[in-house]
């Protein structure tokens, strides 16, 4: 195999961090595919400390040119932080440099999880089907822990900014139709009436301020073939807000994976019952739909934004035309069907 | 399609023409060239409605939005150009639809959304 051009770059700056390491090497770096918005490689280090030989499988996540989702990656990474040995299983995270002259962008290295799947497409297409219940039980129990954990217990209250309980909704709206006002390409008139729907039925206060992880869906956790989940992963949308958007986020259609099943894993009324066992907490059926549109409006947004960096230039790879393509359309679908339209 | 096929299938070339050069590391040319296959079937399939698409779109928008016209210039960039002026408008009018209670005119603007999204609709739509 090629050794990858970044290898000696990243054993430059690790023999910077590991105190009392020699002959520092990374070895079999290579990206994993997807990653829009972050660049992600595994490797395996190697060095020498205390005259022994030493070895740890590690992940590497760059910032791109032009991202998917613009994010502050310092919040990825105290998120990861906060969890990490808690009852939401994560990574831990090893370092985070946000000075460019080492890798030309940001980056943070944390350790690999090896030997899981996270596709949900290797998920859901039958080999896995045995394990799929537990799957289901532990993805929105582990929902329900974070839902239940405590923002400033974490830390994260002093990283993250904490809105009031009734300007959740509207911060987040705010947000996302930005995101359309600089980015859309055309114009968007299944989104631009759900928003205007959304400002005209605003959902009740948050009943708690809780972690978003927000993008807490079948495809962003590390399984195993008997169906427990090693890792929650994709923490660059986190944030401090209601808890029902963590929830709603799953239950866009998109998510479905054409199975009409919450997650492409079992019924949605299930998963509600799940997590509000595993979170103390009840998902108002009212204030539940309202957030399930919203994050039509939002992966909308994200799919929009991803078109937006290739015809702008900001980023040209294929990864961020697909999104388009492929979800454009049956987003705008995802949202009639919400409003009952279609 | 958004981003639009023409500047798609350029960017593909040089993807596809990079990825032909030694040293790219394996997985990172397996990743980008099937990425670029899937984007390529999906270029196909759209391709040759394209334009149709687009005709009948905007005239279904034109009847509904009683815009005089028609699409006399056939390239996919001047129909296209022609669908975003017409779905600006469509926004527009549901807005002045809502506003006034109107519920048969909102009706008529979701059904035609509806309709197109029947139009745009592709072989591997996850909804």
């Amino acid at each position: 195999m090629t050794d990858h051009p970044l290898a000696p770059r990243v054993a430059a700056y690790l023999a910077t961090k590991i105190p009392g390491a020699s002959d520092l090497t990374v070895e079999a770096m290579e990206r994993i595919s997807g990653g829009a918005s972050r660049e992600t490689y595994r490797f395996r280090a190697r060095w020498r400390e205390a005259g022994e030989s030493r070895e740890r499988r590690m992940i590497l996540r760059r910032d791109p040119p032009a991202s998917l989702i613009e994010t502050e990656r310092r919040v990825e990474f105290a998120a990861y932080r906060a969890f990490h040995g808690s009852a939401v299983p994560v990574p831990e995270m090893l370092w985070l440099e946000e000075d460019p002259a080492h890798l030309d962008h940001p980056f943070f290295i944390a350790e690999e999880l090896a030997g899981l799947q996270a596709s949900p497409q290797m998920l859901l297409a039958g080999g896995y089907d045995a394990a799929l219940p537990k799957v289901a039980e532990r993805k929105w129990t582990i929902l329900g822990e974070i839902a239940k954990a405590d923002p400033k217990a974490l830390g994260l209250t002093e990283v993250i900014p904490a809105p009031p309980l009734d300007g959740c909704w509207r911060r987040e709206l705010d947000y996302w139709e930005a995101v359309f006002d600089r980015d859309q390409a055309e114009p968007l008139p299944i989104a631009r009436a759900a928003i205007r729907w959304l400002r005209a039925h605003p959902p009740p206060p948050a009943q708690k301020l809780s972690v978003v992880h927000g993008d807490y869906r079948t495809g962003n956790f590390l399984y195993d073939e008997a169906g427990e989940i090693h890792g929650v992963l994709d923490w660059e949308m986190a944030h401090l807000g209601d808890p029902l958007e963590d929830l709603a986020w799953g239950f866009n259609p998109i998510w479905e994976f054409g199975r009409g099943l919450a997650g492409g894993l079992l019924p949605r009324e299930r998963a509600i019952a799940i997590w509000e066992q595993a979170s103390g907490l009840k998902a108002d059926p009212q204030a539940l739909h309202w957030w399930i549109l919203f994050n039509c409006v939002k992966g909308q947004a994200i799919w929009v934004g991803s078109a937006g960096a290739f015809i702008k230039g900001g980023n040209k790879a294929p990864i961020m035309i697909y999104p388009a393509w492929w979800l454009l359309n049956a987003q705008d679908r995802a949202i009639l069907k919400v409003m009952g339209k279609l | 399609m958004t981003p639009e096929v023409p500047a798609v299938l350029a960017e593909l070339a040089a993807v596809v023409a990079r990825n032909a050069a030694p040293g790219v590391p394996e997985p990172e040319r397996a990743s980008e060239l099937g990425l670029t296959a899937m984007l390529l079937g999906l270029a196909a399939e759209v391709w040759d409605g394209a334009a149709a698409r687009l005709v009948e779109e905007n005239r279904a928008l034109r009847a509904l939005l009683s815009d005089t016209g028609a699409d006399e210039d056939l390239r996919l960039s001047k129909l296209k150009a022609g669908n975003d002026r017409l779905r600006g408008k469509l926004i527009e009018a549901q807005i002045a639809a809502e506003q006034a209670g109107d519920q048969a005119r909102q009706e008529a603007i979701w059904a035609e959304l509806r309709a197109s999204t029947e139009r745009r609709k592709i072989s591997v739509s996850l909804v």
